[in-house]
């Protein structure tokens, strides 16, 4: 039923699940008279880590807010089989409450609101649970954010600019923690970022955004060896060296 | 600018009815008439404030007091005789001209503090700014304090009586007239276009180099003039003002008529101001009628402004004839379609998540608004 | 000296009056960025059906506990209308909110009629320190201070309270972790009618309440609320008391005829002192 020659996608490489923890088809989304996201299918496999690129204002961010239900879709699916998590652009942390709150809020609408087990996946969290949101610095906000998701124990985590704003060293620890989560947990990643060395790096596969439309995807390997995906997205000196 | 035909007819239609209604009215609609067009006169420099300027003021009641005020006590103590050069000069024409400057002149004195807040703060500071000038009157020796001016003479200019309910209703659609005309060379000159930007964004107008603070300072002054002018009418007419007359409700009914005409548009602000008032007026008609209990002209008052606010401000955000216009233009002319909004989302602005579910605002209604007589500005 | 102590508990009271009806202000605004004009028609609401429910002969307490229901229940209504529809705007939300008070007017006229009305609370006078006090204004203060230690606990204690503030300071982010933001906006407006119920039952023994005494309400209450920025109930609680103080003070050495505008006054020069302290703020077209 796996196997890769069924894959419809453009490159024979890449590899969509038949039970996908996300599926996303032909979706539409619009925000009154603009159109954010016009016709896109896209798919994260179980314990899959997935990137999705492509330039400011693309509709990345919208892709995962429909799925987080944030956003309404026009037409088209975007289904998530288990539970997403998400960790959105900018952190918007809940700034005037403590870390530790934040985390609890991250598990609304369970019963168990314990942030003990995120405590034990990152453990400098802890240092400053007490601590208001909005006084740490970017790096750790982005810990507590990614923290927070974890708290509803998600099957998947979409982080949305993992790497904004953020030192080279801080985003290598935190793409660290990913990675862990991913190996030892088997939780999907769908990665969403502006730095796609930094994701094709981390992840198997890759969609590129670009307009509101997929433009390409495919195993990151080729893709980086994409000429023209590599001149827009990696040329130039444009990614953070790792 | 070309303005299409059928708003050409429409005002010519508007005129005409406007013109005839006085010959054919009884007494009792020729007071709900000349009651329309004075409110509708202070509701047009709302409908500017609150399209143009992006501001909510809930104590426009008090420069139509001041005008009122202002005329009545001219008249009643003729200074005419005293100044020379107004010798010969009939006193309700002083009244008439005097009522708006200082109207005019109060707004931009207490428009100077008052509009360095916005939104809520606004709306609640001019409230209270309503709330302090009816304490003022009543203390006020020379305002007659809490029982008021009374004996004030009709209207009348050298031989001419125009205090008659007829002639006072002509009096009054006189009034509108000028003030519908000033507003709308208001909206359709330089300033008035940087306004409607303003409307959209104030720091992207101001960024653009617009002079915000000073434009909407103007606009509130405007607008305080214009209620000045119809209080001076409206003291001629009733013969008497006291504080009672002019309640904080009578502010906020204001407001209502004109977000259900449509913020940003004159004829919007007339149509509301009619709507309102005509429902108000036969419901009123009714609840007097036999059989009703004393409290039901009250109750249905009540229950009509909350009741068409709420209908009109949910599922109408633009008010009535915005909404009218943008529907039925282009179905009359293609090339008349309604131009692109001003406050887009660009898709990052979208993306964001901030404007995730916005729908138009409506204190930005102003954008794509302006009044059906001119030109979009796109197609000029 | 007693006499002046005497107004300045009386001051503290009225103070108390504001502050409960600012607070209810600040519940809403914090998390809805709303600026609720109906917030004195909740107590209006209450004080009125208190004086029913004691005329139909329920007891003292109950009633006022049944009174202060009714309240949240009008809270909920308001908030139904005002932020129930999905991409209402703040501004658009405030003008509802009047449009909200005047169809409460219509309600209250039809059942209460026009005429102002009292309601019995405790008699008599109690000595404190030396100091004749009335004590209902005793107890105003008394339930002012638990309330808003309640108040306080409640947002910086329990879940829903903190989930409450997670709404107000970062909606988006609230809707990112599942929050339904609109419910907890509804949450946030019964709240206010709970609170703007409480001072109606407090304030009514004390003046006549009709349908219109709202506007004075809402004033007393947004001078107290504006204080704290319209976001600290604590704040809110410290601008009613010096507000209520100003009032008595000026209603007892001044002209009484300027007592309110003595807070009016106030009022103004905290908004636009506040707004020219911070010119770039504007809450509302966040």
């Amino acid at each position: 039923m796996s196997d890769p020659a069924k894959a419809t996608v453009k490159t024979p490489a890449s590899q969509p699940r038949e039970h996908g923890v996300i599926e996303v088809s032909d979706l539409v989304v619009r925000y009154g008279a603009a159109t954010a996201l016009q016709g896109v299918s896209l798919s994260v496999g179980a314990g899959e880590m997935v990137a999705l690129v492509g330039p400011n204002g693309a509709g990345k961010s919208t892709l995962v807010d429909t799925l987080s239900r944030v956003v309404r879709p026009a037409s088209g699916h975007a289904r998530v089989k288990g539970r997403l998590a998400h960790v959105p652009e900018g952190r918007q942390l809940f700034g005037e409450l403590s870390v530790e709150d934040n985390l609890r809020i991250g598990a609304w609408g369970q019963r168990d609101r314990d942030p003990e087990p995120v405590y034990e996946v990152l453990p400098d969290l802890r240092d400053f649970a007490r601590r208001k949101a909005a006084a740490l610095s970017g790096g750790q906000q982005q810990m507590v954010a990614i923290g927070r998701a974890l708290m509803a124990r998600p099957d998947v985590i979409a982080v949305d600019e993992l790497s904004l704003g953020l030192a080279p060293k801080v985003v290598s620890d935190l793409a660290a923690h990913l990675r862990t989560l991913n190996s030892e947990r088997g939780m999907a990643v769908l990665l969403i970022e502006q730095n796609a060395r930094l994701a094709f790096e981390l992840c198997s596969r890759a969609y590129v955004l670009e307009a509101g439309r997929m433009v390409v995807s495919g195993s990151c390997e080729e893709l980086a060896r994409s000429n023209e995906v590599a001149r827009a997205y990696l040329g130039g000196g444009t990614g953070d060296e790792l | 600018m070309r303005t299409p035909l059928p708003v050409l007819v429409g005002i010519a239609a508007t005129a005409v009815i406007g013109l005839v209604l006085p010959f054919v009215l009884d007494r009792g609609g020729l007071a709900l008439y000349i009651d329309v067009a004075l409110s509708a006169c202070v509701v047009v420099g709302i409908s500017l404030l609150m399209g143009f300027a992006g501001q909510v003021s809930l104590g426009q009641t008090v420069f139509f007091a001041i005008g009122g005020y202002t005329a009545a006590v001219l008249v009643l103590n003729d200074y005419t005789t005293a100044v020379p050069v107004l010798n010969g000069v009939p006193p309700a024409l002083v009244g008439m001209v005097a009522a708006p400057v200082v109207a005019g002149v109060i707004a931009l004195l207490l428009g100077i503090p008052l509009l360095r807040l916005h939104g809520h703060h606004l709306a609640f500071a001019t409230i209270a700014m309503h709330l302090i000038f009816l304490v003022v009157v009543q203390q006020s020796e020379p305002l007659g304090g809490s029982v008021g001016l009374m004996g004030i003479p009709g209207l009348s200019v050298g031989p001419f009586d125009l205090a008659g309910h007829q002639s006072m209703a002509f009096v009054s659609l006189g009034v509108l007239a000028l003030v519908m005309l000033v507003a709308h060379n208001v909206v359709a000159s330089r300033p008035g276009r940087a306004l409607r930007a303003l409307a959209t964004s104030e720091t992207a107008a101001e960024s653009a180099g617009v002079p915000v603070g000073r434009y909407k300072l103007l606009v509130f002054a405007l607008s305080g003039a214009f209620a000045g002018l119809a209080g001076s009418v409206w003291a001629y007419y009733v013969g008497y003002l006291s504080p009672e007359m002019f309640p904080v409700s009578m502010s906020i009914t204001f407001v209502v008529m004109a977000a259900v005409g449509g913020m940003g548009s004159i004829w919007g602000a007339l149509f509301g101001t009619v709507l309102i008032k005509v429902v108000v007026s036969s419901l009123g008609t009714l609840g007097t009628a036999s059989g009703m209990p004393d409290y039901a002209p009250a109750v249905m008052s009540y229950a009509v402004y909350g009741l068409v606010l709420v209908l009109v401000l949910l599922f109408l955000p633009h008010g009535v004839v915005p909404e009218i216009r943008d529907r039925l233009l282009p179905l009359l002319g293609p090339r008349r379609a309604r131009p692109p909004q001003g406050g887009g989302s660009t898709p990052r602005e979208a993306e964001s998540g901030a404007t995730a579910d916005s729908e138009p605002v409506t204190s930005q209604s102003g954008a794509g608004v302006q009044p059906s007589g001119h030109g979009a500005p796109g197609s000029s | 000296m007693t006499q002046f102590l005497m107004f300045l508990i009386n001051g503290i009271a009225i103070g108390c009056g504001f502050a409960l009806v600012g607070s209810g202000l600040v519940a809403v605004y914090r998390i809805t960025g709303v600026v609720n004009f109906a917030q004195g028609m909740f107590a209006v609401v209450a004080a009125l059906s208190a004086t029913s429910f004691v005329a139909m002969g329920v007891w003292h307490g109950l009633a006022e506990l049944m009174a202060i229901s009714v309240g949240g229940l009008a809270g909920l209504i308001t908030g139904v209308i005002a932020v129930g529809k999905r991409g209402t705007q703040p501004l658009t939300a405030l003008l509802v909110t009047l449009a909200v008070g005047f169809l409460a007017y219509a309600v209250e006229v039809l059942i209460w009629g026009e005429n102002p009305r009292s309601l019995a609370g405790l008699d008599g006078r109690a000595e404190l320190m030396g100091v004749p006090v009335q004590r209902q204004y005793l107890l105003v203060i008394a339930v002012t201070v638990v309330v808003f230690v309640l108040l306080w606990l409640f947002f910086s204690r329990t879940y829903l309270g903190k989930a409450l503030t997670a709404c107000a300071s970062n909606p988006y982010a609230a809707r990112v972790v599942g929050i339904d933001v609109t419910r907890m906006a509804f949450i946030a407006f019964a709240l206010g009618g709970v609170l703007g119920g409480i001072a109606g039952v407090l304030i009514a023994p004390l003046r006549p309440v009709s349908f219109d005494t709202d506007v004075s309400l809402i004033v007393g209450g947004f001078a107290a609320a504006i204080f704290g920025g319209l976001t600290r109930p604590m704040m809110a609680l410290l601008g009613g008391v010096l507000l209520g103080i100003t009032e008595v003070m000026i209603q007892a050495y001044g002209n009484a005829s300027f007592a309110t505008m003595g807070s009016l006054v106030f009022l103004l020069v905290i908004m636009i002192w506040q707004a020219t302290r911070r010119p770039t703020v504007h809450k509302e077209s966040v």
